[in-house]
């Protein structure tokens, strides 16, 4: 019996250890949210980034220029209080009283240069040169001087990586600026969408989007993009809304991270919406 | 130095060119698979065996360095290479990989690579099925074969790598 199966075993050894690496493949992604699996990674990334760092330094030679770093910081600071000022003249326009608006432009920004990108088109992520040293934490929102960019999903001591918008396990609470329609815009693998919008509701091509109220992930009214298309369903009921990034996702190099830090409970619930069901 | 080893010492300054230099040439987010094409070549000298652990290790050193979900290029390495190590033929080496038949199976293998780590890498479900086939695997593919010339073109002048 047992030489039956060593003979087998002989036999289609190829087979056997395609199965065994599969499962343990297999296993790995199933784990991949684990705390011990983020810890490895965490680990692995903090030493290796160092080397990418160097490798980004030397291909980005004639882009460094500290001026044109402060440049963009003062740049995200403007496009985030430009947000601002947009929706208070809009509410001024509707004879409705400022209250309790967030005070965006307060909030610090961090500012951060991607040493490596994951160029596919499924898994949108860039390795950042600042980490928990510099008092980035799990789930800080990432902009640059256009936009959103993304959320923060691993920090080491040094280095942080960043889910960007391209990402398809990344949903985002968003809102129409003009018409004030909340909805979630995600990545189908080619465009960010806004799925199931009522067509009765006001929505036209070039609205402006930004981050809803009601996300505890990002801070409101950061701009995300605008709207570039609509898509009717089968029985016109309902619009898929194609969103044209502001952020240059594929050319992005220098980003801030806004330096808030949620509630840890709101937080910790919000990541679990992000996590594999 | 064993042959055996040499791969994985090209893996890791493969893999810093993967993740700086590689996204400053991608078109649209579709850029070559560097890791991929080390794989191919080494599975066609040493077979499907050795190409299936080769694969599956760079899997495994890609998805802890690269940030990207851990497993999912283990899971596609692993398959797209155990496929072109049908390709293995102890008496053809050379022809396999100092032919533009080297660029055939490394299309079909990054074609693989690329759909099984764009599916395993997916956690949306509403993400189009013809965006993961063209632009997740099909269009990184052709890029890849691209890319590959070069290796075959060094093989042709100058022999093993």
């Amino acid at each position: 019996m047992i030489k039956n199966f060593q003979r087998l075993g002989n036999q289609f050894k190829e087979y056997v250890l395609l199965v065994v690496l599969v499962v343990v493949s297999l296993i790995s992604i199933s784990l991949s949210e684990n705390p011990q699996a983020k810890k490895l990674k965490a680990f692995a990334l903090s030493n290796f980034a160092v080397l990418s760092e160097l490798a980004e330094s030397g291909s980005s030679i004639f882009s460094k220029d500290v001026s044109l770093e402060e440049l963009k910081l003062e740049n995200a600071k403007m496009t985030l209080e430009l947000s601002r000022l947009k929706n208070a003249a809009l509410e001024n326009d509707e004879l409705r009283r400022m209250i309790n608006m967030r005070d965006t432009s307060t909030i610090p920004l961090i500012p951060v240069r991607i040493v490596s990108k994951l160029a596919t088109k499924i898994q949108g992520n860039y390795i950042v040169n600042r980490g928990s040293s510099s008092g980035i934490i799990k789930g800080m929102p990432v902009i640059n001087y256009q936009g959103l960019v993304g959320l923060i999903m691993d920090v080491s001591v040094d280095y942080s990586v960043v889910r960007n918008l391209n990402n398809s396990g990344l949903n985002i609470a968003v809102t129409l600026q003009r018409s004030n329609v909340d909805g979630i815009l995600s990545f189908d693998g080619r465009n960010l969408v806004m799925k199931n919008i009522p067509t009765t509701y006001d929505v036209k091509v070039g609205d402006r989007i930004e981050t809803s109220d009601f996300s505890s992930l990002f801070p409101p009214s950061i701009p995300v993009g605008k709207v570039a298309k609509k898509e009717s369903n089968e029985l016109g009921l309902l619009h898929s809304l194609v969103v044209k990034p502001y952020a240059s996702i594929e050319a992005a190099s220098s980003l801030f991270v806004i330096g808030i830090v949620p509630s840890k409970q709101i937080n910790q619930l919000e990541m679990n919406l992000l996590k594999k069901p | 130095m064993s042959n055996f080893l040499k791969p994985i010492l090209y893996f890791f300054p493969l893999l810093i060119l993967q993740l700086t230099v590689i996204p400053l040439i991608s078109i649209f987010g579709v850029g070559p698979n560097l890791i991929i094409i080390t794989a191919i070549y080494y599975a066609l000298h040493g077979g499907q065996i050795y190409g299936m652990m080769l694969g599956f290790l760079f899997g495994f050193f890609f998805d802890l360095l690269s940030g990207g979900v851990l497993g999912a290029s283990m899971l596609s390495m692993t398959i797209a290479v155990f496929i072109a190590g049908y390709f293995y033929n102890e008496n053809r080496v050379d022809n396999n990989t100092a032919s533009y038949f080297f660029l055939v199976i490394l299309f079909i293998a990054a074609f693989i690579n690329s759909l099984i780590y764009s599916f395993a890498g997916n956690f949306n479900p509403e993400v189009r099925f013809s965006a993961l086939l063209l632009e997740g695997a099909l269009l990184p593919a052709c890029y890849t074969t691209v890319i590959g010339l070069a290796v075959v073109a060094f093989k042709m002048r100058n022999g093993r790598l």
